[in-house]
């Protein structure tokens, strides 16, 4: 076997059967390879960014791992801000890139960049292989590092000499991937219990960490029988499900006024799987200022970096929420004047934005997704580019699992939407698959559009355009005196001959009456289809807290101005 | 900040000694020293070590963040054995 043949021999070994690429001069003995191989599905995006969002997506919606591969120098550059997202929100991806022939590295050869150099920051580890010997321990090391523990991107360069090279075959089976087993202590759960059952305001702060942790039924569970007022980060949506009492959305800057003002009031905090975010807590020195914090999580750095906890769980997370579901059996706790106020407020401030009645009104974004999330199947994922559009679907659509949003939280990556999508489709080819895109983030890898028609995906996409930048917009508003700066995107091509250039129909739709069936004949269709919505410039998304300020100032919609909690409004 | 317009009793930046042991492989001490940078933390001192498969780093760190969210995230490196804090080293910072 030579190197090449030993990535797809560990393919195979891990059961990795779907990688997403983009062949190029050092990786082409790979692709050589794929040839005779059987068992390995390769999509061919059209562009490396596609490539790393895709697999991306893919690791999302399916729990596995992602897997994406390209060419040296470019090929390798172009999938950097894949791979950066990733590591922000602690996907797990195998990257695979071709490296120029060992001896010419440091030559400046052509299509030689120091992948492994330039990169350092956006891994979990990575690797340059030195020898066709070492490969095959490689990507088993590199394939168990990148979904355990706290997930993320491992990037494995190889010179094209080491892809040639012959290496025996691999004698002994890959140890399986091992998950933090370590569980917390019994007493330190115990201590946790104490702490929760002393509390008069206890609130459950959760975030992506649940569903990496494959613990999405644990947390079910836990919620269910503890019924503590829960507020979620962006990547924790649909932690809680669609259907919980005591749940009062996302938190943070563009967060529900209940789920702002209970972090505000609680006297406990327990945060599962969450790294308290500045998007999330707002100006630090007035997040939570009242609550003790428990913190629970995979990742020991993240205890007490941004804020000190009184008490720390680490390890299994399926095994914690188990043991504290016990606990809370046993004894469920005494807070239903808590449960109360906080229901209260969720009637009240909650995300509500009134339905236009009126036929021929312009589309508003939040009532257009609020349709969408009414009439879309239970199961559907939506997966979301970045910018105003993205905050109303984490405001107004009814997740019922974290798996199903699919959304760019930490990098915030324009153009993440519509590879994330293919991804999702390929880790499940009979699913509802939607990207929500802006116009804006629409453009910045619309030369997707060719992989969805050439492998015939039926996904549907939906831009939701307001000609702009709408989020900077929104901001350049609001806190730059409404200077506004190269915004304007009102030279957009026409989506809807782009689609179909493309072999893909499509629709537009402009007017409130046109909202059903414009959704409804996109999900009826078999095949790829695009719906090109129509929305007003000036709409904002609301409330909003100004970046660097406390959650306690949000912006209220009508008023736009800075309310202290937004007390008047929610009480 | 021009060094003469400093203020005489500003305090100075918290000084560390750090000893890590890692592995050696290829970008190992820019991997470290990577990570020791966007945490917020500059080199004053470094000593390399080759010992075997392993590489013993003395580094002298300055920096106003806690250390111990340096000490957390080098031991997230995947190459990093052991990072062990000079307590008589910090004892020693925080008299100056």
């Amino acid at each position: 076997m030579n190197g090449a043949q030993h990535i797809l021999d560990a393919f195979h070994r891990h059961g990795i059967s779907t990688v997403f690429g983009y062949p190029g001069g050092c990786i082409m003995p790979l692709y050589d390879a794929l040839v005779d191989d059987v068992g390995t599905e390769h999509v061919l995006c059209r562009h490396e960014q596609g490539c790393a969002l895709a697999a991306d997506g893919y690791a999302r919606a399916s729990g596995q791992l992602g897997v994406c591969i390209a060419t040296s120098g470019p090929g390798a550059t172009n999938l950097i801000t894949g791979v950066a997202n990733a590591h922000r929100d602690s996907i797990p991806m195998l990257v695979i890139t071709g490296q120029v022939p060992s001896g010419l590295i440091g030559t400046d050869a052509f299509q030689e960049t120091d992948v492994l150099g330039m990169t350092l920051g956006i891994v979990k580890h990575s690797y340059l292989v030195d020898s066709a010997d070492e490969l095959a321990a490689i990507m088993d090391e590199a394939i168990e590092l990148a979904q355990s523990g706290r997930p993320g991107p491992v990037w494995v360069d190889i010179p094209k000499d080491v892809l040639l090279a012959s290496a025996p075959a691999r004698s002994c089976e890959p140890e399986a991937a091992s998950a933090a087993k370590t569980a917390s202590a019994t007493t330190d759960i115990s201590e946790a219990m104490t702490m929760l059952r002393s509390a008069r305001k206890p609130l459950l702060y959760s975030g992506g960490g649940v569903s990496l942790a494959h613990a999405e039924d644990s947390f079910r569970e836990f919620t269910q029988t503890a019924a503590l007022p829960s507020v979620v980060t962006l990547k924790g949506i649909g932690n809680s499900g669609k259907h919980s009492a005591h749940h009062l959305g996302m938190l943070g800057m563009h967060g529900s006024r209940a789920a702002n003002r209970a972090v505000d009031e609680c006297d406990l905090l327990l945060v599962i799987g969450a790294r308290l975010d500045d998007r999330a807590t707002g100006k630090l020195d007035t997040f939570a200022p009242n609550a003790r914090t428990i913190h629970i999580d995979a990742d020991a750095a993240e205890i007490n970096k941004l804020r000190s906890v009184d008490l720390a769980l680490r390890g299994d997370l399926n095994g914690i929420l188990q043991a504290m579901t016990t606990e809370f059996k046993s004894a469920p706790l005494a807070i239903s004047d808590w449960q109360t106020q906080c229901r209260t407020w969720n009637t009240t401030g909650g995300f509500s934005a009134a339905d236009n009645e009126e036929p021929l009104a312009p589309i508003t974004g939040p009532a257009f997704v609020r349709q969408l999330s009414r009439i879309a199947p239970d199961d559907t994922v939506i997966a979301c580019d970045v910018g105003q559009h993205q905050m109303w679907v984490a405001q107004h659509y009814q997740f019922d699992h974290p798996r199903h949003h699919l959304s760019s939280g930490g990098l915030g990556t324009m153009g993440f939407g519509l590879p994330a999508a293919i991804g999702a489709q390929f880790a499940d080819r009979r699913s509802t698959v939607i990207n929500v895109a802006g116009d804006g983030s629409f453009m910045m890898n619309a030369q997707e559009l060719a992989t969805i028609r050439r492998y015939n995906l039926p996904l549907k996409m939906i831009i939701l355009d307001n000609q702009c930048l709408g989020m900077v917009r929104q901001q350049q508003e609001l806190f730059y005196s409404n200077r506004e700066s190269q915004i304007n995107l009102d030279d957009n091509p026409d989506f809807v001959a782009m689609a179909r250039a493309f072999d893909i129909p499509a629709l537009h739709i402009e007017r409130t009456d046109q909202i059903r069936r414009g959704i409804e004949t996109i999900l009826a269709y078999d095949g790829p289809m695009l719906l090109h919505v129509a929305i007003a410039r000036e709409e904002n998304v609301w409330p909003i807290v100004k970046p660097g300020a406390s959650n306690r100032e949000m912006i209220d919609e009508t008023k736009k101005r800075t309310t202290t909690a937004q007390r008047e409004h929610v009480a | 900040m021009n060094p003469s317009t400093q203020p005489a009793n500003q305090p100075s930046t918290p000084s560390y000694t750090l000893t890590c042991r890692m592995s050696q492989e290829a970008a190992a001490l820019e991997r470290l020293c990577q990570v020791v940078r966007i945490r917020g933390f500059k080199i004053a001192r470094m000593a390399v070590e080759s010992a075997g498969e392993h590489l013993d780093i003395a580094l002298t760190l300055e920096g106003t963040r806690p250390i111990a969210m340096l000490q957390a995230q080098l031991l997230k490196l995947h190459t990093v054995a052991e990072v062990v804090l000079d307590q008589g080293a910090l004892a020693r910072s925080l008299r100056a």
